[in-house]
């Protein structure tokens, strides 16, 4: 099969009985139009984008109070506001009564690593919301409050979430197995007023303490009041003054706040802080409003991926990423949430795929790395259970290739393949699956349902073709801000400079004529390592603290054999008569281990004698990601020492890496 | 062998470690990978490509088992014995 051919052909019963289906017919009834197809459904959608989000508010059947009127203030992406009259409870929402006998009904289920089986039913989550909200009350933790997590991915912490959001805090959260750094240049902006922490994590068997990191984090951040310890661990750090630290059992001592006493909050309350790290500067903290997450989630699940109740959803996510505030949401519209904490192949290669073929998962996100890593391993999943329920794979982080579309359909029957993309910056989708469509091989089936995406090419904006992807129209969930930022500066430079009126996301993408899309990678310098979307300045911070290093450089190198197919690359500019030698590279590698993550470890660091810089005195990550790649470097005339990229492309270690690529 | 063990002490040092790898034995060679923390089920595979590049052999997925790797000493035991095997330069 060549790239682009059809891998599942429309399945028309499908098709009928999907949710995007009947809100097809819905709006048509609503509108007095006739859809013929989702090209049809999205051009209206785009066309009369407040009436779209009017339909889908009223369809969803979500609990709001006001007026819908107006839908959108504006027609520019930068400046327009949803729903401004409206007011609502993000966590009412997910947990509100879905109909008779619902509250009985499994939320979520949590399995651990060393074989931890829990769950809860709706109404035994809402309890638990119930008892940590009332505990964050106690506490003083109200609307706007920031309320920081370093948890796993456990019922424990959504419940933490969940009740900040019902309270009107914003929540924010890292994984534990984050570096001290990567959570100070996180967490320090945000000036919390309550941390709630994991005490200790378990990754591959082993059971590692979080107490070090925690005690680091209230050193450097006086504004955490309390702390609450969300597991049984001890927790050694109770040394600071001014600080009140509860365990979970002291914390929601004090009763329930029952559901019906949550306040609604404006639809643009902020909700979430996820941490997007750019080329420079420390990560921007792009503050996610309560209403636009609900309603672009609802769409994303229920209308492109087919959830609901009786489905069962586990993405495969750490409290990081944006895929777990995702998933949470899944719970609004009835489907139940498979959570996964620890190592996917551990204590054997094919443990997760154990795990969701006992637990019957009907929808399983993952990263197209972890796909790539089950194939390196030569794992047969077929031999491994029968998958019964599972009906769709989604896939993210990174491009799916095309062979791995033949290896998943040989493996897992004929699921649906649903390459869905889009990332922290809008907590949801641009690229999404569609049981409307078929699935070609290699691509991703569509656009999101009322954005308008177009490319912008060197030769303008398009409707198709190959180009840097730009979102024309308002989108609900779009992020009301940046912390911190308060005259809006950052927020505009990152994402409307470049292309004025747009949204410019940083991904090169390729629109086909029939709809689908094909994600090509970054097009700016954000490097994206086995899945994980890293910021060059996060790398900068810790190896320019390195004695000897003068300047640095991190790129990302195609590499089919490395799992999620690239690689990090260093390079470095030494102090003068400094020489890269073992010790060096080992204590470079290591603190970047230690301050950022594995992830933050590059594969190769080579030493050079200068690194490419524009004339305005920028050095050019993309002239050295070019060269590096094979490719012709576009703006090699913008350079003002363009010998530098000459000389790093003759460093053998350099060119032997390249050759490797072939 | 004593090349084979510094081949694979110095790619677990490059690869995870970076520089702790004779700490965390402890002079232990045959200490459990997976139990200890020194490698992950993913590194294996990692290892395993490495070790196939610079000691000439092909190992068969089905030999990769903890029996097989899940110790410096069952790594040297293992690959040094294998049809092929070249010491490393």
């Amino acid at each position: 099969m060549s790239s682009g051919d059809l891998y599942l052909p429309l399945d028309e019963a499908h098709a009928r009985a999907s949710a995007l289906h009947a809100f097809m017919e819905y709006c048509g009834r609503e509108t007095r139009l006739e859809f013929a197809g989702y090209r049809e459904l999205q051009d209206w959608a785009i066309r009369d984008c407040g009436r779209f989000w009017q339909l889908l508010l009223r369809w969803s059947r979500l609990e709001v109070a006001g007026d819908t009127e107006p839908a959108v203030t504006e027609f520019d992406c930068e400046r327009a506001r949803f729903f401004p009259n409206l007011k609502l409870n993000y966590s009412r929402n997910l947990l509100r009564s879905l109909g008779p006998g619902s509250d009985d009904h499994c939320a979520v289920t949590a399995v651990t690593e060393d074989g931890l089986h829990s769950s809860l039913t709706r109404g035994e989550l809402r309890g638990a919301v119930e008892r940590f909200a009332m505990g964050l009350r106690r506490q003083g933790i109200g609307p706007g409050d920031r309320v920081i997590g370093i948890v796993g991915n456990t019922p424990a912490a959504i419940v933490a979430c969940l009740a900040a959001a019902a309270v009107g805090a914003i929540w924010s959260s890292v994984a534990p197995d984050i570096g001290e750094a990567a959570i100070r240049g996180r967490f320090v902006q945000l000036a919390p007023r309550l941390l709630v922490v994991h005490t200790e994590y378990l990754a591959h068997g082993v059971r590692r303490s979080l107490a070090q990191k925690i005690q680091d984090l209230l050193d450097d951040v006086a504004s955490i009041a309390t702390v609450v310890t969300l597991d049984a661990g001890a927790f050694p750090g109770r040394t600071r003054v001014g600080a009140t630290f509860l365990s979970r059992a002291e914390l929601e001592q004090h009763g329930a706040l029952r559901m019906d006493e949550w306040e609604l909050f404006p639809f643009n309350q902020p909700l979430f802080v996820l941490f997007s790290s750019g080329t420079t500067g420390s990560p921007k903290c792009l503050m996610h409003g309560a209403g636009g997450t609900l309603l672009e989630h609802y769409k994303e699940h229920v209308l492109h991926s087919s959830l609901g109740p009786g489905e069962k959803l586990c993405f495969q996510t750490s409290a990081g990423w944006m895929m777990w505030n995702w998933q949470l949401s899944a719970l609004a519209c009835g489907a139940e949430i498979v959570l996964f904490d620890g190592s996917p192949t551990f204590p054997t290669q094919d443990a997760l795929l154990r795990i969701l073929d006992r637990e019957q998962v009907t929808v399983f996100g993952t990263s197209a790395t972890y796909l790539h890593a089950l194939q390196q391993l030569e794992l047969s999943p077929k031999e491994v259970g029968g998958f019964g329920k599972l009906h769709t794979i989604q896939s993210t982080g990174s491009v799916l290739y095309d062979a791995q579309y033949d290896w998943i359909g040989k493996e897992f029957k004929r699921v649906r393949i649903e390459s869905i993309s889009g990332g922290t910056d809008i907590v949801g989708c641009f690229v999404l699956g569609n049981p409307l469509m078929p699935i070609y091989r290699g691509e991703s089936q569509c656009i999101g349902l009322g954005m308008d995406v177009r490319v912008m090419t060197p030769d303008g904006l398009r409707r198709h073709g190959e180009g840097e992807l730009v979102c024309v129209n308002p989108f609900p969930s779009r992020p009301v801000g940046i912390f911190g930022d308060s005259d809006g500066n950052r927020l505009h430079e990152t994402y409307f400079n470049q292309n004025p009126g747009m949204w410019t996301h940083g991904d090169l993408v390729r629109l086909s004529e029939r709809g689908s899309v094909r994600v090509l990678g970054r097009s700016d310098g954000t490097l994206n390592v086995r899945g994980v979307r890293i910021g060059p300045a996060e790398i900068y911070g810790i190896v320019l603290a390195v004695p000897g290093v003068s300047q640095a450089m991190a790129v990302e190198q195609r590499a089919p054999r490395e799992p999620g197919g690239s690689r990090l690359l260093l390079l470095i500019v030494l102090q003068e008569g400094a020489i890269l030698d073992r010790a060096m590279t080992l204590r470079l590698k290591k603190d970047l281990k230690l301050k950022g993550s594995s992830n933050h470890v590059p594969s190769v660091i080579v030493q050079v004698s200068a690194l490419p810089m524009t004339h305005s005195g920028k050095f050019s990550e993309k002239a050295v990601a070019e060269m590096v790649n094979g490719k012709a470097v576009s703006n090699r005339a913008a350079l003002k020492n363009p010998d530098a990229l000459d000389a790093i492309a003759a460093h053998p270690e350099l060119l032997s890496l390249l050759r490797e690529q072939c | 062998m004593s090349r084979l063990r510094k081949a694979v002490v110095d790619w677990l040092d490059d690869n995870y470690h970076f520089g702790d790898t004779e700490t965390l034995l402890g002079g232990d060679d045959e200490l459990s990978f997976l139990q200890n923390g020194i490698l992950d089920s993913l590194g294996f595979v990692k290892l395993i490509l490495f070790l196939e590049d610079t000691v000439s052999v092909k190992i068969s997925v089905r030999d990769i088992r903890p029996a097989n790797f899940d110790s410096l000493g069952k790594i040297l035991r293992y690959v040094s014995a294998m049809p092929g095997y070249r010491e490393p330069v």
